[in-house]
């Protein structure tokens, strides 16, 4: 269903591969509600999934951005700029890779160009987009900037490796640009803590389909799904949380404030 | 070893982290080498810059082996 919710609003989201996507399905629900955006991705992402059908679909383009790039990302929010015909309301980060989680490395034996890598493309990038915007005075008062995040952030999961880290540091920049950009210009920055989700890049950790089913049997509302984090993307870019900022959104059916329960209890009581 | 060859195996061994005795001519690179649909396309984007060749997708998804690639690279160049 859709309200209107970001009619007139201009955006940007990253990340989307295939239709499997949480950033896929956030550019749909978006150009339902109204608003008009460019997609990007890493080159090698756009060689390798379906934007362009997305592209098509949403009636827009494909803007090619290594988010470690600086002069990428200008790029991105000019071109974006140019083609939207005005100031960027939204942003979607949906950006993360780890190279020792892919090669699957050993906590103990990480290998340190790599967890520079999965830094660099999974949590700096997101103080980059934050910076270039900021020099480009490229968003709107009171813009929405979105990062997806995981709460391996906060508790242990080790199977999620370097990427626990990049997801802490990504928060703590939602943190600290968040009140910066707060301040300058009343721009929102959050991340959003999603439950496990069935992505290309989700399905890529080893074990996956343990965290899967045990978060689904943790959470009283189940597994949020990629459709429903984009329903929250949606949220979190209208004007309805215009006094939300600096915040980690859990949104994974309650998982984070769960100890055990009954399902948990029963499966060990066996 | 031709240069060709050479020149793919150093590609492999530096994009997949894998030691140079493990990229043998039959060598998978999904089975054996542990390279995942993001590295597959990493590495054809690769050889396409290093060897300034263009290796359509429908090319690019017969390619499973370290053999075939540096046949399919060495194809490309001589004609």
């Amino acid at each position: 269903m859709a309200y209107n919710l970001l009619k007139g609003k201009r955006g940007i989201i990253t990340g989307a591969l295939d239709e499997n996507s949480i950033a896929w399905k956030v550019a749909v629900r978006a150009k339902e509600e109204g608003a008009t955006f460019t997609l990007t991705n890493a080159p090698v992402a756009l060689r390798m999934g379906k934007i362009k059908e997305l592209a098509e679909q949403c009636n827009t383009e494909v803007i090619p951005a290594d988010a470690t790039s600086v002069e990428d990302l200008e790029n991105l929010y000019k071109r974006s700029m140019e083609l939207l015909g005005g100031k960027i309301d939204f942003v979607l980060h949906s950006i993360g890779m780890s190279p020792n989680v892919r090669k699957g490395r050993e906590y103990g034996d990480l290998n340190y160009d790599w967890f520079m890598k999965t830094l660099d493309i999974s949590a700096m990038s997101f103080h980059k987009m934050l910076q270039v915007a900021e020099k480009l005075d490229a968003l709107n008062e009171g813009a929405s900037v979105v990062a997806l995040s995981y709460i391996a952030a906060q508790r242990t999961f080790p199977d999620y490796s370097d990427m626990a880290q990049a997801k802490a540091m990504l928060e703590s920049i939602a943190r600290s640009y968040g009140e910066r950009y707060g301040r300058l210009k009343k721009v929102r920055v959050n991340t959003i803590s999603q439950s496990p989700t069935r992505t290309t890049a989700g399905t890529g950790i080893s074990g996956f389909d343990v965290f899967y089913d045990y978060a689904e049997m943790m959470s009283p509302l189940g597994n949020a799904t990629a459709d429903d984090c984009a329903d929250m993307c949606i949220v979190m870019f209208s004007d309805l949380t215009r006094k939300v900022t600096m915040q980690n959104i859990f949104h994974d059916g309650g998982f984070s404030s769960m100890g055990i329960s009954p399902q948990v209890v029963e499966k060990l009581s066996k | 070893m031709s240069e060709i060859a050479e020149k793919v195996k150093n590609i492999i061994v530096e994009k997949l982290g894998v030691d140079a005795s493990e990229v043998t001519p039959e060598a998978s690179f999904t089975n054996d080498l542990g390279a995942d649909s993001l590295d597959t396309v990493e590495l054809i984007m690769e050889f396409e810059k290093e060897f300034n060749v263009s290796i359509p997708d429908e090319d690019a998804e017969k390619i499973s082996t370290v053999g075939e690639a540096i046949a399919y690279i060495e194809k490309q160049l001589a004609s």
